[in-house]
């Protein structure tokens, strides 16, 4: 146990003093060492797996890309190249990018639930909470220095990942948007990961217990999870267009990926809407083949230049919610405890 | 704290102790008092797994046999039976078979590392170690209902996911070789239980934490699947489901066994 021993002064606390923040910061450490260097070390080591695989990988791909094979001529050398890349390479790429996924989780619940429980649990609490500071800015300190901490590693290897992922999205036809890898890289990831870590603090605060703080915090993410999915695609960037063209436009090799279609459907002469046996019969056309006279195909899609407002929307609100979390964790510091 | 008080005045008698029979009833109780949070957790979540799956099954099997007995087949009716057969059930489908493949790690998870690492922590050890029965056996009786515990139940969603997924087999083009079904199914998917759980228990007795042993059981055991997936099943010997079954569970049983020997083999040897 460390404490942080400022001297107490009676009759003099009516105005909060400002926080000791290299003080704090020496406390942090000294609490949470272990953790401090198996996050890192773990990250470093799947940043090490990820630049070997990821530099094979791009490697690969370029190979593919010089290959002549959407001309029609599609020679056995480019053929075998292919198979061999969706068939060897893509599966560990896969494997690897659903463990990403699950980093904020886990990073959030290991480091978030025994940040403050484990000072319950222990009983430590009596003796570092009486310290000089009082227990709430002890806590926002933590809060905020660990979260920090945390956010800027997964910042980190969040843009790790997406250099890695990249040749993968033309072979697979994903883009930057769709969820695996809007959630992974950019400013979604390390915000993924601060809105884990203060679900962790909060629930371990709440239930006083590790085990039980950390299994909720697995199922609260997973929550939080399936309804950012939900909201994914209802982002205020969605364009509708008629012109196929533009959504026709990616598909030669090399390309950044396929815009995100969210729905398509056809309209008849003066924009009047088609019955259901005839949508059914002209969605069995090829993507951008010659339609009947005056039928027209509808596209709402997102296109991929707007990978960067929706990341600041996501991040944008995960933020708040990890502030309100943080917020509701100092207040059941502040009023629960003791 | 919970203790089991047969002859508790004599000192802890591994070595001599070991031709006394193990009073099961009482270590029945123990184990059912030290982890009652984890038991009650486990039979609640599986109750609801078990409940999910037979209400989804049944929709999904009535989907598909909807789906198999249209006429004519080519019809935009048929299409569209077919179409949400393949993008709405499968969904589900595919969102349900993922989380059951990480439903052994994660349980083990919680289960294993405790069993041992607890005691350390909360120093029960030196009441719980010093009971008649002895640290060794006390510890082995324990993991052994724990484990078994685990593996029925996981043969059981096993079983039940096997039928649950019949369906999807067909359309999606699926064998029972494709890794995600091989684990799923027959005697793999409980005897991956039962390693999950002797690795918890091994590292959080290694470890002498139960977060630590809990963090690290996660790692090693996604290293293990991974190394399984990708390079160790493409070297069995056998190359058809049942004996590459019997293989798989046979090795991870062995490594299983030899986790819990380690366990007991620390636990034996643990001193301040």
């Amino acid at each position: 146990m460390s404490v942080l021993t400022l001297p107490a002064q009676p009759g003099q606390d009516t105005a909060p003093r400002p926080l000791p923040w290299r003080r704090m910061t020496w406390v942090t450490w000294r609490q949470h060492r272990a953790l401090l260097i198996s996050i890192p070390a773990v990250l470093a080591a799947a940043a090490v797996v990820l630049v070997i695989f990821g530099l094979k990988a791009h490697h690969d791909y370029a190979a593919l890309v010089n290959c002549p094979l959407n001309q029609g001529q599609q020679s056995s050398a480019c053929g075998k190249m292919f198979s061999n890349f969706n068939s060897n390479v893509w599966p560990l790429a896969n494997a690897l990018s659903i463990l990403v996924q699950l980093a904020p989780v886990l990073i959030g619940a290991f480091a978030g639930a025994p940040l403050l429980a484990r000072e319950l649990e222990n009983g430590t609490y009596r003796f570092a909470w009486t310290q000089g500071l009082v227990r709430e800015r002890q806590a926002i300190a933590k809060l905020a220095l660990l979260g920090v901490t945390l956010a800027v590693l997964a910042g980190a290897f969040g843009w790790l990942f997406s250099w890695f992922f990249q040749p993968f999205l033309w072979t697979e036809q994903i883009n930057q948007l769709s969820e695996g890898m809007f959630d992974a890289s950019g400013l979604v990831f390390p915000a993924f990961t601060l809105v884990a870590f203060m679900i962790g603090a909060f629930l371990g605060m709440l239930f006083r217990r590790v085990i039980p703080a950390l299994a909720a915090t697995l199922g609260a993410y997973l929550a939080l999870r399936l309804g950012a999915w939900a909201l994914h695609g209802q982002y205020p960037v969605t364009v509708v267009t008629s012109n196929a063209k533009l959504i026709n436009a990616y598909e030669t090799p090399g390309t950044p990926g396929f815009p995100w279609i969210l729905n398509s459907w056809f309209t008849g002469p003066g924009g009047k809407p088609l019955s259901s046996a005839v949508t059914s019969r002209l969605q069995d056309l090829p993507l951008g083949g010659s339609l009947p006279p005056g039928v027209t195909e509808w596209f709402k899609y997102i296109p991929l230049s707007r990978y960067w407002p929706m990341q600041f929307m996501e991040a944008g609100w995960l933020l708040v919610l990890a502030v309100g979390i943080g917020a509701g964790t100092v207040w059941l510091v502040r009023h629960r405890a003791a | 704290m919970t203790v089991l008080t047969t002859r508790a005045s004599r000192l802890d008698r591994d070595a001599r102790g070991e031709s006394r029979p193990v009073p099961w009833p009482g270590m029945l109780w123990v184990t059912w008092r030290q982890h009652r949070a984890l038991l009650i957790t486990v039979a609640v979540v599986c109750c609801a797994a078990v409940a999910g799956l037979l209400a989804a099954g049944l929709r999904i099997h009535h989907d598909y046999a909807l789906v198999r007995a249209c006429r004519p087949a080519g019809s935009p009716a048929c299409q569209g039976l077919s179409n949400f057969f393949n993008t709405t059930d499968w969904h589900q489908g595919a969102i349900v078979h993922i989380a059951v493949q990480a439903a052994p790690v994660l349980v083990a998870m919680f289960a294993g590392p405790p069993v041992v690492a607890r005691e350390l922590e909360t120093r029960t050890y030196r009441y719980a170690w010093t009971q008649g029965i002895g640290r060794v056996r006390w510890t082995a009786v324990k993991l052994a209902l724990l484990g078994s515990l685990l593996t029925i139940l996981a043969f059981a969603v096993s079983q039940l996911l096997t039928w649950f997924f019949a369906p999807f087999m067909t359309t999606q083009q699926l064998t029972d070789l494709t890794p995600t079904v091989f684990d799923t199914s027959g005697l793999s998917y409980p005897a991956w239980t039962l390693v999950a759980f002797c690795l918890g228990a091994f590292l959080g007795t290694l470890l002498r934490g139960t977060l630590a042993g809990m963090a690290a059981t996660l790692g090693v055991y996604v290293g293990l699947a991974a190394a399984t997936w990708f390079y160790l099943r493409d070297h069995y010997p056998a190359k058809t489901f049942w004996p590459m079954q019997l293989f798989e569970a046979g090795w991870l049983l062995a490594l299983s066994a030899a986790l819990i020997a380690g366990t007991l083999w620390l636990v034996r040897r643990y001193a301040d």
